[in-house]
């Protein structure tokens, strides 16, 4: 097992896996408390649109998926907020157009084979120098941001119109967490997959949560999950010459099932609103 | 309404329409320093939206809102001389959060972005803590805290600002019947200290014994007043049913014990 460890492209992915493990599970954190689960996955699914276009457009897919994935983070957010239009509805109407703009896009690319397999469902071989670049960029970035803004961000998740009330700019920083999850996406759809990568963003926050009750040690128990994972899921998906994606999420699912079984807070009627 | 003491909140014509359903209509009100006042009114009458609208959660779509003389959605500087606890259902009562840390966030905004809290905020959380008496509580996650003893950690947020202004709604719901009297025995204190506090509740009987003014509202203001005056009055019992709601608590039995304070 240890010879792969000098190959080249496999050093690339599991610097890359290491990283997403970890920015995956620090965002999911908040995607997980706040609810957001299905706006991640909606923007994942956006993420689709933008690859395509970068394939038909001749540049990195990451580059155009970044723009795509923002776009559909703000247009959902706007819809929903300025609109008179649920959240769930505002998802699930991006989600699919942003599926379909993709899917137009393949079609004007006639007779071009493109390795989309790979950005589906995620594949270690495929993680060039370039895309380890903008993974390392666009990870230390929602990282910063994440330690920078750090209380602001628990409260919000925890109270937004408390934050809001005591002059935390509540507004802002949802559109920001919203701008913080379409980074994460795309720089993991690689090698998660952008069927996948939902998953690897929730899964790890959700095994964390069942631990702990402290939002910070919730945080660093959802990244060594998530790193577990990620570094994990590879090594196994090149043994067994599976997809990458799918053996890290499936890895962090079995983390997930492990800590619900030992969870404290497997507890009694613990329902909101007992007294 | 006198010159020299100019109220803390001033509502002017107030309406808010959500779409075509109207909340809150042509409602005035004025809260001198120093009050203790109830917001009474049954479900759906609008009380919650009144107190966003004196948060600057809401913007009135007609009439004035003067909050320390100023529009409450542009304080600045004066927001923080404002506590409010809201309803405790409004948030995961779940969260993975310490009851210490949900106190210290009361002051987040005051301490500003890219700033940790100093030396002095963690005095002001620690003072506002001892205040409610949840100081023993302090490292213990609010999943594992009882109604009261939560309400009491969101009251003590109110507080690390040390406000002027304190605004509660519906502090007693999920709170065991001992526990809403001590938090109302609390509140009398900190009236006594000086503090303004507006409170909505729908639970008339408690409330009257404790405060010194009281406004019912169903989407208009009905009666504003001395809790004697408003709930025994004629009128109220015809255009609302306060009257009725008292006596329905009335006949429940309760005790209250006044310490000395």
């Amino acid at each position: 097992m240890t010879e792969i460890l000098g190959y080249a492209f496999m050093q690339r992915a599991l610097i890359a896996g290491a990283l997403i493990g970890a920015v995956c599970a620090v965002i999911g954190v908040y995607v997980v408390l706040k609810g957001l689960a299905f706006i991640g996955a909606g923007i994942a699914h956006a993420s689709f649109g933008g690859v395509a276009l970068g394939f038909m457009l001749g540049v990195n897919p990451l580059l155009t998926a970044v723009c795509f994935c923002l776009a559909t983070a703000w247009g959902i957010g706007l819809v929903s907020r300025k609109a008179q239009v649920r959240e769930d509805t505002a998802i699930g109407v991006f989600f699919a157009s942003t599926m379909a703009l993709g899917i137009l896009f393949i079609g004007l690319m006639q007779g071009y084979q493109v390795d989309l397999f790979g950005y589906l469902f995620g594949s270690i071989l495929a993680v060039s120098e370039q895309d380890v670049g903008i993974t390392l960029g666009l990870g230390a970035l929602v990282l910063v941001i994440v330690v920078l803004l750090f209380k602001e961000l628990l409260f919000v998740t925890f109270d937004a119109e408390m934050a809001q009330v005591t002059g935390v700019p509540a507004g802002k920083l949802y559109f920001l967490l919203m701008s913080l999850i379409a980074l994460t996406v795309v720089l993991s759809i690689k090698v998660v997959g952008i069927v996948l990568v939902s998953a690897l963003i929730v899964t790890p926050a959700a095994a964390a949560s069942q631990l702990t009750e402290d939002f910070r040690r919730m945080m660093a128990l959802a990244v060594g999950i998530g790193i577990g994972s990620a570094v994990g899921g590879l090594l196994l998906s090149y043994a067994l010459n599976t997809a990458s994606g799918a053996t890290i999420v499936l890895l962090a699912t079995l983390a997930f099932f492990g800590a619900a079984w030992l969870s404290p807070r497997r507890r009694v009627g613990r329902k909101r609103g007992t007294a | 309404m006198t010159e020299r003491t100019s109220p803390i909140i001033q509502l002017d014509q107030v309406t808010v329409a959500f779409q075509d359903v109207l909340v809150l209509d042509e409602v005035s009100l004025s809260v001198p320093p120093g009050s203790f006042l109830a917001l009474l009114g049954p479900n759906g009458a609008g009380k919650t939206t009144l107190l966003k609208v004196i948060l600057g959660l809401v913007r009135p779509t007609a009439g004035t809102v003067r909050v320390f003389g100023r529009q409450p959605w542009d304080l600045d500087g004066e927001r923080s001389r404002i506590g409010y606890v809201p309803q405790v259902l409004s948030v995961d009562l779940n969260f993975p959060v310490r009851a210490a840390e949900a106190v210290l966030m009361g002051r987040y905004g005051r301490i500003g972005l890219l700033h940790r809290p100093a030396l002095g905020d963690r005095a002001a959380a620690d003072r506002a803590m001892e205040r409610v008496g949840i100081t023993d509580l302090a490292s213990r996650p609010i999943a594992r805290l009882s109604g009261g003893q939560r309400q009491r950690v969101f009251l003590a947020r109110a507080l690390a600002n040390e406000p002027d202004l304190l605004l509660l709604d519906e502090p007693t719901t999920g709170v065991d019947p001992a526990a809403g009297e001590s938090l109302y025995e609390l509140l009398r204190q900190l009236h006594q200290s000086g503090m303004t506090i507006l409170v909505v509740s729908h639970d008339v009987g408690v409330v009257a014994s404790y405060v010194d003014g009281v406004a019912c509202l169903n989407r208009r203001l009905v009666a504003h007043g001395r809790p004697a005056e408003v709930l025994g009055s004629e009128e109220l019992a015809q255009m609302y049913g306060c009257d009725a709601m008292f006596f329905h608590h009335g006949r429940v039995p309760h005790l209250v014990v006044e310490k000395d304070g």
